[in-house]
């Protein structure tokens, strides 16, 4: 069993948590808050070291004034907790929205559209490998049968209620393999814990 | 003025960003280079901003005596702790501020998490229910890549790992596909509609 | 009650305690199940094998909180022991706030476990030199584009506080163009920003290391080459760890591996219990008494 201090606050804390497998508790509850204003409380310390100073003040003080610009705008933010002039908030929000929506339209179109439309083409050349070929076809029609399924603006009727239905399918097949590897990802976390309880606190493994 | 002025802000800004994309001219480059300095210090100022209404929502919470009020002292009294201590000796690897990051932060969150673990199997075991065909499509394609990408998969026959990969890298890929190409049509439709002004929900209140 | 109703409705703490004893049993149960590479996995490792000595650096997002850390903290050792064994310089930095803490401990303790087994001054790991750790920084898809211009304008310092310009590794990684590939770990969305924004704009090379959450989202731009590499989750994590044991970049396997055998060991029972939790249904539904 560990000696060290730290791994035992650590231990204790773990095993706080886990005892809201049991029911609610005081003790999860304090474990639960304590998280939530340590991680603040971690943040704070990052918004300081390592993006307001070496990006805001030091060059602002460093002479380059057009900083001033962010600095005001960003106090704009703080006009929230005044309610006669609530409204300026609007402002920052409006400049990073507007920044945002119009970088992210090309990018988009790039990144998620056209090179999307890109792979999953089907071309005479990728017949040269058969089965990669029928493995195309098999990805063309899932990708326009999705697609289908959401467009909701006509009834899903005839031709469109068929492509669909084949759409829902594929969606399914794609939900599973998610689902499976989300029973991956949960117990991963739980092994990590329990790695943690019997290596390093009881010193049972390596 | 209240609202017109963010109105235009947002459409200036959108419009620009847009053209600047297409014109990779050193000026171009220059400017943008300029604006995505203050958005890094605007994006840190409403993160600042996430902790104050933290704050206040806690400080609510112990002046009128809210239920659970004690463990609201909890919180605001490790934050305080913990920003103090790293803003005071530092962020350096062997320091207090690192140390209780890797003793009280991340078991806290970690264990958090490997709660779901049992909540997961739990819940698998009483709603994953072959009712219907996609219903049993879901199960048949979990129970693949379950089965198939543990060690043991290729025990039940050589090729299912492949199979498994085969779930993944196709009829998954196309679903996946579809749904990324749904929610890229949308999110540019979205995005064109803030910057002309005709998505206004962000500007929030009446006036 | 009858058997198929029985079987349909068993308690959840039976199913807490199963789960709990499966996971900790095989960690006394020494079994090596030998691990078949995922194409991803090799495809990732063969990048960074390709990457000459002493050129480009790898550039290392660690953007991953402790909720997520048993899946992507091996990776992170895994990948800094093959970077560092082949010479690469590593850039190291976070867009998550909650990573940075965790970022410090993987790179460190990777630095002192190389140190202590090296036999050489020049196999030990030197800070400024051989790798740096820029931080954290708001503003995450402006500081990405803008780090293709200048990674100093956006780190002016790095998560110690030192000036960029004062580290000798930094003189010669400049921009993008000094990158040979960004890894990205992470448990959330971060990636796909790196694919829309960076890539788009200077062709970055894209790689990640994702929860298994995450992963299955990521294979189409895994067919279209916008993401170069992939690990997916613990098993993701456990390949690389294997990968990098077998030539020989590291002594021993991390932790991931050894997790694998409770994985596997979980997944028959919630298999299990999926099952007859349907089997219940079944009869039920034959006997007239579950809803179709």
């Amino acid at each position: 069993m560990s000696g060290d201090p730290w791994i035992w606050i650590g231990a204790v804390l773990t095993l706080m948590i886990f005892s809201f497998l049991y029911k609610d508790n005081p003790f999860y509850k304090f474990g639960e808050h304590l998280f939530v204003g340590v991680a603040n409380g971690y943040y704070i310390v990052y918004y300081w070291h390592n993006a307001l100073k070496p990006n805001l003040f030091e060059p602002l003080s460093a002479g380059q004034f057009l900083y001033v610009v962010p600095l005001l705008l960003g106090l704009l933010y703080f006009t929230r907790f005044i309610p006669r002039i609530s409204w300026l908030v609007r402002i920052p929000i409006g400049f990073t929205i507007g920044w945002g929506a119009g970088l992210s339209i090309p990018a988009y179109f790039q990144a998620d559209v056209l090179r999307q439309l890109e792979g999953t083409v089907v071309t005479p050349a990728t017949f040269s490998n058969t089965l990669h070929g029928i493995y195309a076809v098999i990805i063309l029609i899932g990708v326009a049968c999705t697609l289908i399924y959401f467009y909701f603006s006509r009834e899903h009727k005839g031709v469109l209620g068929s492509a669909s239905k084949l759409g829902i399918m594929f969606i399914m097949i794609g939900f599973g393999a998610s689902f499976g590897y989300t029973v991956m990802a949960r117990v991963s976390l739980l092994i990590g814990r329990i790695q943690f309880l019997l290596g390093p606190w009881l010193g049972l493994i390596d | 003025m209240k609202r017109r002025l963010p109105l235009a802000i947002c459409f200036i800004m959108g419009l620009v960003m847009i053209v600047q994309f297409f014109i990779p001219h050193p000026t171009s480059l220059a400017f943008s280079s300029v604006i995505y300095k203050w958005i890094i210090v605007l994006m840190a100022f409403a993160l600042v901003l996430a902790i104050g209404n933290l704050i206040r929502h806690h400080g609510e919470k112990i002046r009128r005596r809210k239920e659970d009020w004690p463990y609201s002292i909890v919180t605001l009294a490790g934050m305080v702790a913990m920003a103090a201590i790293g803003l005071t000796w530092g962020i350096a690897s062997d320091s207090l501020y690192q140390k209780i990051f890797l003793n009280v932060m991340a078991p806290l969150g970690g264990t958090m998490f490997a709660l779901l673990a049992y909540y997961m199997a739990s819940a698998a075991y009483r709603a994953f229910r072959a009712r219907s065909l996609e219903a049993t499509l879901l199960l048949v394609s979990a129970f693949i890549v379950m089965i198939g990408f543990m060690p043991f998969g290729q025990y039940l026959h050589p090729r299912f790992p492949a199979f498994a990969e085969w779930i993944m890298t196709v009829p998954n890929m196309a679903s996946q596909r579809g749904i990324l190409l749904g929610v890229a049509f949308g999110s540019i439709a979205t995005a064109l509609k803030i910057i002309l002004g005709i998505e206004r929900s962000w500007l929030g209140g009446k006036d | 009650m009858k058997w198929y109703d029985r079987i349909a409705t068993i308690d959840r703490r039976i199913i807490y305690v199963l789960l709990t004893v499966l996971v900790i049993l095989p960690f006394f149960v020494k079994v090596t199940i030998p691990q078949k590479i995922m194409p991803q996995t090799q495809k990732l490792f063969d990048f960074i094998e390709s990457i000459p000595p002493n050129d480009r650096a790898v550039m290392i997002s660690f953007d991953y909180s402790p909720q997520t850390q048993p899946e992507c903290h091996p990776m992170a050792k895994a990948l800094l022991k093959h970077c560092f064994a082949r010479d690469i310089p590593v850039i190291g930095l976070s867009f998550d706030p909650e990573a940075p803490g965790l970022a410090v401990d993987a790179l460190v303790s990777v630095e002192r476990e190389i140190d202590s087994l090296a036999t050489r001054k020049e196999d030990s790991i030197v800070y400024g030199v051989d790798y740096v750790y820029l931080g954290w920084k708001s503003g995450r898809i402006a500081a990405q584009l803008d780090m293709g211009e200048a990674i100093a304008g956006v780190f002016p310092r790095d998560y110690y506080g030192n000036l960029i310009d004062s580290l000798p590794l930094m003189q010669n990684v400049k921009n993008y163009k000094d990158i040979a590939i960004v890894v990205i770990l992470a448990a959330a969305d971060y990636p796909i920003d790196w694919i829309r924004y960076p890539q788009t704009r200077y062709g970055v090379k894209v790689a990640a290391g994702l929860t298994a959450v995450m992963a299955p989202q990521y294979y189409p731009f895994l067919q279209t080459g916008q993401v170069s590499g992939l690990m997916s989750g613990m098993k993701g994590a456990a390949e690389y760890e294997k990968l990098v044991l077998e030539h020989g970049y590291a002594c021993a396997l991390g932790t991931a591996e050894t997790g694998m055998n409770s994985q596997s060991m979980i997944h028959l029972l919630i298999m299990l219990f999926i099952i007859l939790g349907n089997v219940g249904y079944f009869f039920a539904r034959r006997a007239g008494k579950a809803p179709r």
